[in-house]
C-alpha cells in the first residue's frame, strides 16, 4: 500500500534530514520554486482534490484561492497542530515520525499564498513533536530550504513555532488567529472570513498539519497520482486513521482513503480486545456521530460517513465494546465539551451544563420520559450558537439519539444504567 | 523574583515578537517552569515585561488549561479523563492515584511530591489510558502500574 | 439602501444596518442582551434570534450580527425563532440567582423583561446554580457576580470603548468572571457606567442603592453641571432626595455615556446643610416676606446710594432663563452694575474663546469621535472634562492620530488618558494640514488664542469653558454690557450687592452696605447675607444651559425640592421627641418641609413685579427668541449665527 505521510517512517526514531533529502525530500519544493509560478502549485491542489484533514474536510486549494490576490500588507499561514481532539493523535505520530514533510508543506504552501511568515501552532503537549520541528526547521534553514531566498530564488519565508497553553477551543481557526496574537482565545465573528481579514487584520489560511505534509508528495507527483490513491472513486489521497478504544492493537495507520471501517478495525488493528464484542465506535473525534455495527461497511472518506450520519472528522476512530455504557461514553464527551468551552456563547457555556445535568441524572437512574424531548432540543437548538464548537459536541448525542435510544429508554424505565449491577 | 538572566531572555522573546502579546503564552509558560506555578508574582512580572496590567495578564492565564494559578506542589500528575481513556477505565486510575495519594482531584500529598489534576485528551489515546508526570508519560495504566511509577517518581 | 421585510413589513435602511436594528427602526424590539449601539457586535447571548424566511440566508440567525440585504423576508414570530429565545433565557436562568426581590436592578432590569416577556417560568435543570465571589470594586458600584449572563458588555465598554485595563473577564467555560485582578476602587473615571450597561444587577450603584425601585423615582431629562461638556443625564430622586444619577442619551453630545463625577457626585443637591430658609437679617422668614424684605430694602439702597452703587450679579452656572431676566432688572435701574463673571480675565477669555470659533467650526463630542487628526493644547482633560477624552478615544480607535503639545509635561497626565498621544512642543509641529476632520481642543485654562490662528481652515475646535453656562454668560455679558464684578468694585463706587447663584469670594463682601443673595448651594452666603433666599438647584428646575461648543441644552425639573424624607428632623412630624416616630408625618402642609424654594428665574420675575408692579417680560423674545421651543429629549440647539455675532 503506498505511503504517502509515512513514506519516510523509521520504526523506532524520527527520519533524519539527510535520509529524508535523500529519498526525495524537499523535491517538491526544488521543483516548484524553479519550475512552476504560485498559481500553478496552488491549482495542483486543488485539482488533487485534497481536503481539509483536521475534520471539517474543506477543499484545501480553495480555501487558498479566497486569499485575495492584491491586497497590500502581510499574508499569513497557519498550520494548525492544537490536536486536541479526544482520540486524536494523528498528528502527533506525525510529526515525532518526520517533521520535514510538514516544513516542506508549509513552504510550499506560503509559495503558493506568498506568505513571508508562517506560524505551525502546536499544542501544549506535544512537545517532542515541538522539539523535533524545531530541529528540523533549523536544519532546512541552514540548508537554505528556508529563511531568506530560498535555493537562491526570490521567495523567502521563515517558519515560526508557537505553543500553546492548553485547550480545545485553541483548533478553532479564528480562535488560534486570537491565541497567536495573544488575546483570549474567544472564535471571531465570521464573516470576515480570515482568508480575507485573519492575523493581525491580514489574510490568513490555516491548514491542518496532515492536510499540509500531503502538499510536498502532491506537488511531486501530480493531481492525478494523488486522486489515485483513494478506495473510493470520488476520494483523493491517503489518511492517517488513529484508533483508540476496545481493539487489539489501538494504531495510527495510514490506508488509502475509503477504506471501509471493518477493514480498519478488523485488520489494522487486530479487531476487538478478546472476549468483546463490538457496540459502537466514534468515526472521527470526539465531535462526530456513533456509529452502530450497521455502519461498519461504511468508506472511510468524508461523504459516505456524512451520508450514515455522522462525519469523518480527524479521522479518530474510537471503539466502544458490549461493556461500555453509550450514556456514560456520551456523558464523558458533554463533559469534555462543557469544560473546554470558551464561554463566549449561552449555548456553549450554558446549554452544554444542561446536557450534562440531564445525562447524569439519566446514567443515575433519575431520568424521566421528557428528558428525551429536552436533549433533542438541545442537540437542534445548540447548532445556533457562535461557532461550530457547540454542534459539534452535540454530535455524540445526536449519534446516540438517533442509533442508541433503546439503550436511553432503558436507563429511564429501569430508573437504573443497565451495564451496571 | 526572577534571575536577571531569564528575565533578560524573555525580554529578548518579547522583542522578536510581532507584537508582544503574541509572547504572552510563551512567557507566562516560562514563569511558570520557574516557579512551578503562575504565581501573583508571576502574572506583575508577565504584565512589566508585556506591558499588560495584572488583570489583561490574569484574563490570558485563566483561559488556559495548563498555566496554573494555584498551587503546584512537587511533581504535578495530569491524568487524562477523556473519551479514549474513559473507554480503558481511567476512572478507576483516578480513584486509585487518589487513594494512593490522600488527595482530592487539584490537591497535593501531604509529603509536598505530588499534585493531581485531571485533563483533558493528552492525544495519546492508543496507550489509553494515560497520565503525565512532570514531562513523562506513562501509558496503558493499571493499578499496579501506577503503584510502580509513583515509587520511582517519588 | 437594502430593502427588506420584517413582520410583513417593507423596511428600507442604510448598508450596514443590522436586521435588529432594521427591526428597530420600525417599532419591533427584538430582544437581546449582548447588543449595544455604542459596542462592537459580540453576537454572543443569541437572544435576537430570527427566522429568515427568504432571501440570501435562511433560518435561524442572530439578527444583530446580520446585515440586512435586499430581498430577505425576516420573521420575528415565527415558533422557530421563540423557541430558541425561549431557551436562550432557560440556558441564562439556570444560574441566575431568582433575587429579584432583593436585587437594586428588580424593575430596570432587562433579563427579567425578558424572562417574563418569553415565557419563562418552569425550571427544568435540576442541577445546583454556579456560584463567584464577589469582589470590592471601590465606593461607587456594588459587585454581585452571581447574577452575570456573560453578555460581555462591561467589559467591551471598560477596556474597548473607555479603554480601562484594571477590569476584564478572567477563566473560561462556565467559570467566565468579570471584574479585577484582586478586590480595589475601579480605575477607570468612566466606571460607573457599568451600572447603566450591565442588563442585570452584577454591577449596581453602591451610592444608592436599596433606596427606591424605578418607578418610585421622579426624574426628567437633565445636564451635567460639572463642566462645561453638556453632557446629558438623568437626576433620579426618591422622597426629595437624588438616589442615582444615569447617563441619557445623546448622541451629539455624550453618547450613551456620562462620567463618575456626574454619575456619583450628588454631594451638592444633596447637602443637609444646604440653605433651604428664607432669611432676614438672619431670622427665618416666609419666602414671600424675605422677598418683600429684598424688594424694599433694594429700593431703598438704589434711593440712598444711587444705581451705580448697586451690582446684581449672576454666575456661570446661573440658567440663561435667569440671566436674561437679571438683565432686565438691570435695565430698569439705570447705572446698576450688572455681573455675569466675577473675574475679568476669565470673563475676557469666555467672551473671545466664544467669538473666536467662526460660526459651525466649534466641534460637538460626536465630531470628536469621529476626527482624524486631534490637537489637544495642554491641558489636564481627566481632571476638567474627562468626557472629551473619552469622544477623542473613540475616534483614536477608529485610527485617529492624536498630538498633545505640551513643552513641559508631567508623565502622570499622559498616564491617564485612555489613548496614546504624540507629545510635540508646538502647535506648528502638528500636521493638521494633512487632516479631513481635524480638531484642536483646548482646556478652560488655555488663552493664548492667537496662538490658533495658524491653524489651516477647516480644522474645527473644540474650546471648553469653565462653567456649564460660561458660553452662555459671556453672550448675556456681552449683549447687556455687563462688567465682571472685580472691575465693577475696583471703580470704588460698589456698596450693595444682590448675588444670584453665584459663589462670592469672601473679599468682594467686604465693605459693603447691602448684601442679599439667593442659591441653593451650601457656599456661605446665606449667613452673611442681610436677605437671603434659597432657590431651587438645577435638577429641582428647569432652565437651559449652552455648552463649550454653542448648544442650547434645555434641562427640566427632575422633582420637587424640600428635605428629603430621610433623617427628616422631628419637628416635620408634629412631635417634638428627638426621635421621629415611624409614620410618615401627619402634619398637613401646602409645600414639603424645605420646600419652599422658587428658581432663580422665578424670583427675578417677581423681583421685578414687587419693584415695578408689571410683571417681567418674557426672556425668549427678541434676540433669544429661537431658543424658546428647544426639545429637553433632543440634541439641544447649536446657537444660530445672528446669536453669535456680537
Amino acid at each position: 500500500m503506498e505511503q504517502v505521510l509515512f513514506r519516510h517512517n523509521r520504526p523506532d526514531r524520527s527520519v533524519t534530514f539527510e535520509e529524508y533529502c535523500a529519498e526525495g525530500g524537499f523535491d517538491a519544493l526544488k521543483k516548484a520554486l524553479t519550475a512552476m509560478t504560485p498559481d500553478e502549485v496552488q491549482q495542483t491542489v486543488i485539482d488533487s482534490g485534497l481536503r481539509g484533514r483536521g475534520g471539517a474536510g474543506f477543499p484545501t486549494g480553495k480555501k487558498w484561492s479566497f486569499v485575495p490576490r492584491n491586497l497590500p500588507g502581510p499574508r499569513w499561514l497557519i498550520c494548525n497542530g492544537d490536536e486536541m481532539e479526544p482520540g486524536t493523535y494523528k498528528d502527533r505520530v506525525l510529526l515525532e515520525k518526520n517533521p520535514f514533510s510538514l516544513i516542506e508543506g508549509v513552504t510550499l504552501a506560503s509559495y503558493a499564498l506568498g506568505v513571508r511568515h508562517a506560524f505551525i501552532f502546536l499544542r501544549r503537549d506535544y512537545e517532542t513533536a515541538a522539539a523535533n520541528l524545531q530541529a528540523g526547521i533549523d536544519a532546512a534553514k541552514k540548508a537554505g530550504l528556508l529563511g531568506e531566498r530560498i535555493l537562491g530564488t526570490e521567495f523567502s519565508c521563515d517558519i515560526d513555532l508557537h505553543l500553546s497553553a492548553g485547550r480545545y477551543i485553541c483548533g478553532e481557526e479564528t480562535a488560534l488567529i486570537n491565541a497567536l496574537e495573544g488575546k483570549r482565545p474567544n472564535p471571531r465573528q465570521k464573516p470576515p472570513f480570515p482568508a480575507v481579514k485573519g492575523l493581525w487584520g491580514g489574510p490568513t489560511v490555516v491548514n491542518n498539519v496532515e492536510t499540509l505534509a500531503n502538499v510536498p508528495a502532491i506537488i511531486a507527483n501530480g493531481a492525478a497520482w494523488f486522486k489515485g490513491l483513494a478506495r473510493n472513486p470520488e476520494g483523493a489521497g491517503t489518511k492517517l486513521f488513529c484508533v483508540s478504544g476496545s481493539v487489539v492493537n489501538p494504531v495510527c495507520i495510514e490506508l488509502p482513503i475509503g477504506t471501509p471501517l471493518r477493514e480498519i478495525i478488523d485488520q489494522a488493528c487486530g479487531g476487538l480486545k478478546p472476549g468483546k464484542k463490538f457496540k459502537a465506535c466514534i468515526p472521527g473525534g470526539a465531535s462526530t456521530q456513533f456509529l452502530s455495527e450497521a455502519h461498519l461497511d461504511v468508506p472511510m472518506d468524508f461523504d459516505p460517513v456524512v451520508k450514515v450520519g455522522s462525519r469523518l472528522g480527524s479521522g479518530a476512530i474510537i471503539v466502544f465494546d458490549e461493556g461500555h455504557c453509550l450514556v456514560e461514553a456520551t456523558l464523558n464527551l458533554i463533559k469534555f465539551f462543557a469544560r473546554e468551552s470558551c464561554g463566549w456563547c449561552t449555548p456553549c457555556r450554558e446549554g452544554l451544563q444542561f446536557v450534562k445535568e440531564i445525562l447524569e441524572r439519566i446514567e443515575r437512574g433519575g431520568g424521566e420520559e421528557r428528558d428525551l424531548d429536552l436533549l433533542r432540543d438541545h442537540t437542534r437548538f445548540l447548532s445556533y450558537a457562535f461557532c461550530a464548537f457547540a454542534p459539534g459536541a452535540m454530535s455524540p448525542l445526536d449519534g446516540l439519539l438517533a442509533n442508541f435510544e433503546d439503550e436511553v429508554r432503558e436507563h429511564i424505565t429501569r430508573k437504573r444504567c443497565p451495564l451496571k449491577g | 523574583m526572577i534571575s536577571e538572566q531569564l528575565k533578560k531572555s524573555l525580554q529578548q522573546r518579547v522583542e522578536t515578537a510581532i507584537t508582544p502579546r503574541e509572547a504572552a503564552v510563551d512567557v507566562m509558560k516560562e514563569l511558570q517552569r520557574h516557579y512551578g506555578w503562575l504565581t501573583d508574582e508571576a502574572v506583575g512580572e508577565a504584565g512589566e515585561l508585556l506591558g499588560l496590567s495584572p488583570l489583561q495578564v490574569e484574563e490570558l492565564a485563566t483561559f488556559y488549561e495548563k498555566i496554573y494559578r494555584r498551587p503546584v506542589t512537587g511533581k504535578l500528575i495530569q491524568v487524562c479523563d477523556s473519551i479514549s481513556c474513559w473507554s480503558g477505565c481511567c476512572d478507576g486510575i483516578i480513584e486509585h492515584l487518589k487513594k494512593r495519594l490522600d488527595v482530592e482531584l487539584g490537591g497535593s500529598s501531604a509529603d509536598g511530591k505530588f499534585t493531581l489534576v485531571p485533563c483533558c485528551c493528552l492525544g495519546r489515546c492508543g496507550d489509553a489510558p494515560v497520565m503525565v508526570i512532570g514531562e513523562t508519560f506513562y501509558g496503558n495504566l493499571t493499578p499496579e502500574k501506577v503503584d510502580q511509577i509513583l515509587e520511582k517518581e517519588r | 439602501m437594502p430593502k427588506l421585510i420584517i413582520d410583513d413589513i417593507e423596511v428600507e435602511v442604510p448598508a450596514g444596518t443590522s436586521v435588529l436594528e432594521a427591526a428597530r427602526s420600525v417599532g419591533i424590539t427584538i430582544p437581546h442582551f449582548c447588543y449595544h449601539p455604542a459596542l462592537a457586535i459580540a453576537a454572543a447571548c443569541r437572544l435576537c434570534a430570527v427566522k429568515m424566511l427568504d432571501g440570501p440566508v435562511k433560518g435561524i440567525q442572530m439578527s444583530c450580527a446580520l446585515p440586512a440585504q435586499d430581498g430577505m423576508v425576516v420573521s420575528t414570530t415565527d415558533p422557530d425563532a421563540l423557541k430558541m429565545r425561549k431557551l436562550v433565557i432557560e440556558w441564562l436562568m439556570i444560574n441566575h440567582p431568582h433575587d429579584c426581590p432583593v436585587c437594586d436592578e428588580g424593575g430596570e432590569c432587562l433579563l427579567q423583561d425578558f424572562t417574563i416577556a418569553g415565557g419563562h417560568g418552569i425550571r427544568r435543570y435540576q442541577g445546583k446554580k454556579r456560584t463567584h465571589v464577589n469582589q470590592y470594586l471601590g465606593e461607587g458600584i456594588y459587585h454581585e457576580m452571581n447574577r452575570c449572563i456573560q453578555c460581555y458588555r462591561c467589559v467591551r465598554f471598560y477596556q474597548e470603548y473607555a479603554g480601562g485595563t484594571d477590569f476584564g473577564v478572567t477563566g473560561c467555560a462556565g467559570r467566565v468572571y468579570f471584574g479585577r485582578f484582586d478586590d480595589g476602587p475601579l480605575e477607570s473615571p468612566f466606571s460607573g457606567n457599568l451600572v447603566d450597561i450591565c442588563p442585570t444587577g452584577v454591577f449596581t450603584d453602591k451610592t444608592g442603592r436599596f433606596r427606591a425601585r424605578y418607578w418610585d423615582y421622579q426624574y426628567a431629562p437633565s445636564i451635567c453641571p460639572h463642566c462645561s461638556a453638556g453632557c446629558n443625564l438623568s437626576p433620579q430622586a426618591y422622597h426629595r432626595e437624588v438616589i442615582k444619577i444615569v447617563a441619557r442619551r445623546n448622541d451629539e453630545v455624550n453618547g450613551w455615556f456620562i462620567c463618575d463625577r456626574a454619575r456619583f457626585d450628588k454631594s451638592d443637591l444633596n447637602d443637609p446643610l444646604r440653605p433651604r430658609q428664607a432669611l432676614v437679617d438672619g431670622s427665618p422668614v416666609e419666602w414671600e416676606a424675605a422677598l418683600n424684605a429684598l424688594a424694599t430694602r433694594l429700593r431703598e439702597f438704589v434711593q440712598s446710594h444711587g444705581a451705580d452703587s448697586l451690582a446684581l450679579v449672576g454666575s456661570t452656572r446661573l440658567s440663561l432663563e435667569a440671566g436674561i431676566l437679571l438683565a432686565e432688572l438691570a435695565a430698569r435701574y439705570k447705572g446698576v452694575r450688572l455681573c455675569y463673571f466675577i473675574d475679568p480675565a476669565e470673563a475676557q477669555l469666555s467672551l473671545s474663546k466664544v467669538e473666536w470659533v467662526p460660526a459651525g467650526m466649534a466641534a460637538s463630542q460626536a465630531e470628536l469621535r469621529e476626527a482624524d487628526f486631534i490637537a489637544i493644547l495642554p491641558c489636564d482633560l481627566m481632571e476638567e472634562s474627562p468626557m472629551i477624552a473619552l469622544a477623542i478615544r473613540q475616534a483614536f480607535v477608529k485610527g485617529a492620530k492624536v498630538y498633545l503639545v505640551a513643552p513641559h509635561l508631567t508623565a502622570l497626565n499622559l498616564e491617564r488618558l485612555p489613548f496614546q498621544v504624540q507629545v510635540v512642543p508646538e502647535l506648528a509641529d502638528v500636521p493638521l494640514g494633512e487632516a479631513k476632520r481635524g480638531i484642536v481642543v483646548a482646556g478652560a485654562g488655555f488663552a493664548d488664542l492667537k496662538g490658533l490662528e495658524a491653524v489651516p481652515t477647516g480644522v474645527k475646535f473644540v474650546l471648553l469653558q469653565p462653567g456649564p453656562n460660561s458660553f452662555g454668560a459671556a453672550l448675556l455679558a456681552r449683549e447687556y454690557r455687563a462688567v465682571p464684578l472685580r472691575e465693577a468694585i475696583a471703580s470704588g463706587k460698589v456698596k450693595g450687592i444682590l448675588a444670584l447663584e453665584t459663589d462670592l469670594p469672601e473679599e468682594l463682601r467686604q465693605g459693603l452696605t447691602f448684601f442679599a443673595a439667593a442659591d441653593w448651594r451650601n457656599n456661605g452666603a446665606a449667613e452673611p447675607a442681610s436677605v437671603f433666599l434659597p432657590t431651587s438647584a438645577w435638577a429641582e428646575t428647569g432652565g437651559t444651559w449652552i455648552n463649550y461648543e454653542g448648544r442650547a441644552q434645555r434641562y427640566r425639573q427632575a422633582y420637587k425640592t424640600g428635605l428629603p424624607l430621610r433623617g427628616l428632623p422631628a419637628r416635620y412630624y408634629g412631635s417634638q421627641e428627638a426621635e421621629p416616630p415611624a409614620h410618615p408625618p401627619r402634619v398637613h402642609r401646602a409645600v414639603a418641609p424645605g420646600g419652599d424654594t422658587r428658581s432663580a428665574w422665578m424670583l427675578v420675575a417677581e423681583l421685578i413685579f414687587k419693584l415695578t408692579g408689571e410683571p417681567a417680560a418674557e426672556p425668549y423674545a427678541g434676540k433669544w427668541a429661537p431658543l424658546k421651543h428647544i426639545d429637553p429629549e433632543g440634541p439641544g440647539m447649536r446657537l444660530p449665527a445672528e446669536l453669535l455675532a456680537g
